[in-house]
């Protein structure tokens, strides 16, 4: 581990803020950008570098934000004009810069969620959320799908490539109904897994709601 | 389809985000109710296939362009609607969480549109076709066009929740828009749909959802049923022709006027704008009749592809071990 490194953690994990401060903080900041005025630069050049020290000092690597934000950004510039003709101060400032302006509060916006999950990660996302009061059981319903979505994404993948090396086919596309057959095939799997675990849960004691230990052994 | 944070108006935002949670609520409320303990495990692990099979990328030969099933009539068809719902609206919390698909703040209209409207309403098209046909062809032409409609309706709730956060003068030419972009899209989703749900169907017909129907079905019964399933029909139909409504009245303000001034029928006559921003005013009519035959060209599309493949349960015995075989 270089030393720049260690010393971000170092410097993480002594200045670590309570799970549920961060987690209210996030829609706070994108409540905060979302009803920040349309083109003014000023606030919003603020609140990017108040989100540009957060994106530092989590060590998310902005590669990866920029790449997600450019991703989404090719649909999401259709809607920014869409909004942007509606808007009362394109008659002063001009089509340009109210269209940038959209879409600089959805980056922030985009950057703050983006950021929070890498910071805490969806466990200790619903596990502060729980603590903030929301109801045990999509808590649990989430941490449930966490859980077996990696399973699951695995073994659609698992039978996504046993059948190219099944078929004597060139290319990479499989026609639509042999996907579709691998996704009903799927469900037929995951329902029944579902039923396992539901099965093997109740042999454990399960009574609908997720014990936890008092103390995140991560911590 | 997934609507990003700045789009909305604060009062939309507001409106659609309690909508959400109460029918999130309801929709939690009854599933503890019918399922129990279970309820946990199941929207988790449900969620996780929705998530997985979102995934699978089909391409649209010859076009280098690729899409993939939303699966809210997929969820409902399987699970029945209340549970189909809490499945999207997981999945949408977990899209927004990880990939950013879909705003933090417009996560209530999301799950409004795609997770209330598409599973609930796309669930009472399916049950109203699936009763008037009729076993398994019911059940794969219901859901192909509960799918083809759910998207529909859903693209009709954005632009309608687009129009109420400040451009209501645009609601027409937004309805038009996304109507027949969503017709492409729909038609993908009515044809992966129909696919899962005859292999589902060949091969663990027990596993489609299948209430208990409450006592005698009575003629009074049925229509009581049917009728929200036609009305939500009709208000996807009604996407497709008030587009067509809005020209439509404009020629007659037009006809009207020069019959009052024959004469002077020339530059003076002055043809309202109906859409002052819409800069395609000559391509009006066009756009219009364009997205009304998309329209019934989809839906037709959507019955035609689904009687086909239902042909499959009638032409000859389904076979579970073949269909299994064929797979993996």
């Amino acid at each position: 581990m270089s030393s720049d490194a260690a010393a971000r953690i170092s410097i993480r994990t002594r200045y670590r803020l309570d799970d549920r401060v961060i987690l209210l903080m996030m829609p706070a900041f994108v409540c905060l950008v979302v009803l920040l005025p349309v083109g003014q630069a000023r606030p919003l050049a603020a609140a990017g570098v108040v989100l540009a020290f957060a994106v530092g000092l989590s060590g998310i690597d902005p590669a990866v934000l920029l790449r997600r934000w450019l991703g989404l950004t090719a649909v999401f510039g259709f809607l920014a004009v869409m909004v942007a003709l509606g808007r009362p101060e394109r008659a002063t400032l001009g089509l340009g810069p109210v269209v940038a302006s959209i879409l600089a509060k959805n980056a922030l916006a985009l950057t703050a969620v983006l950021t929070t999950v890498h910071v805490l990660g969806l466990p200790r996302i619903v596990r502060a959320a729980r603590a903030l009061g929301l109801p045990d059981v999509p808590a649990s319903s989430l941490l449930v799908m966490e859980r077996y979505r990696h399973v699951l994404g695995e073994e659609s993948a698992r039978m996504l490539r046993a059948r190219r090396a099944r078929s004597f086919r060139r290319g990479r596309n499989l026609d639509w109904v042999i996907l579709s057959g691998m996704i009903g095939l799927l469900f037929v799997r995951s329902f029944e897994r579902g039923e396992r675990v539901h099965a093997a849960m109740l042999a454990r004691g399960w009574n609908g709601s997720m014990p936890e230990l008092e103390e995140d052994s991560r911590r | 389809m997934h609507i990003p944070d700045g789009v909305l108006s604060t009062g939309t935002l507001l409106a659609t985000g309690i909508s959400a949670l109460g029918g999130a609520s309801y929709a939690f409320s009854r599933l503890e109710k019918a399922r129990k303990e279970k309820t946990v495990v199941l929207m988790g692990t449900m969620s996780a296939f929705v998530f997985a099979a979102q995934m699978v990328n089909f391409t649209l030969f010859p076009f280098p362009i690729s899409g993939h099933l939303i699966g809210g009539v997929l969820a409902a068809v399987m699970l029945g609607p209340w549970a189909g719902a809490t499945v999207i609206g997981i999945v949408l919390v977990v899209q927004c969480l990880l990939a950013g698909d879909g705003g933090l703040l417009s996560l209530g209209a999301n799950f409004l549109n795609m997770g209330l409207i598409g599973c609930l309403v796309g669930f009472v098209i399916y049950r109203t076709i699936r009763d008037a046909i009729g076993g398994r062809t019911g059940v794969l032409i219901g859901s192909m066009a509960a799918a083809w409609f759910s998207v529909i309706l859903a693209s009709a709730a954005f632009a309608v929740e687009f129009a109420a956060s400040g451009h209501w003068s645009r609601l027409l030419d937004t309805l038009a828009w996304m109507a027949l972009v969503h017709t492409g899209i729909g038609l993908g989703e009515a044809v992966i749909t129909g696919l899962v749900v005859r292999f589902v169907l060949m091969v663990r017909p027990d596993l489609i959802f299948d209430p208990k129907p409450e006592g005698n079905e009575t003629a009074a019964g049925w229509a009581r049923r049917a009728a929200p399933g036609g009305l939500a029909i009709a208000a996807g139909i009604a996407v497709f022709l008030a587009p067509l409504a809005s020209p439509y009245a404009d020629g007659l303000e037009y006809v009207s006027e020069k019959l009052e001034i024959p004469m002077n029928a020339g530059p003076s006559v002055e043809v309202p704008a109906p859409l002052p921003d819409y800069e395609f005013k000559a391509l009006g009519d066009s756009k219009s009749i364009a997205t009304a035959v998309a329209g019934l060209v989809g839906t037709l599309v959507v019955f035609g592809v689904g009687a086909l493949m239902s042909r499959v349960f009638t032409s000859k015995a389904s076979q579970p071990e073949s269909s299994l075989e064929d797979v993996v």
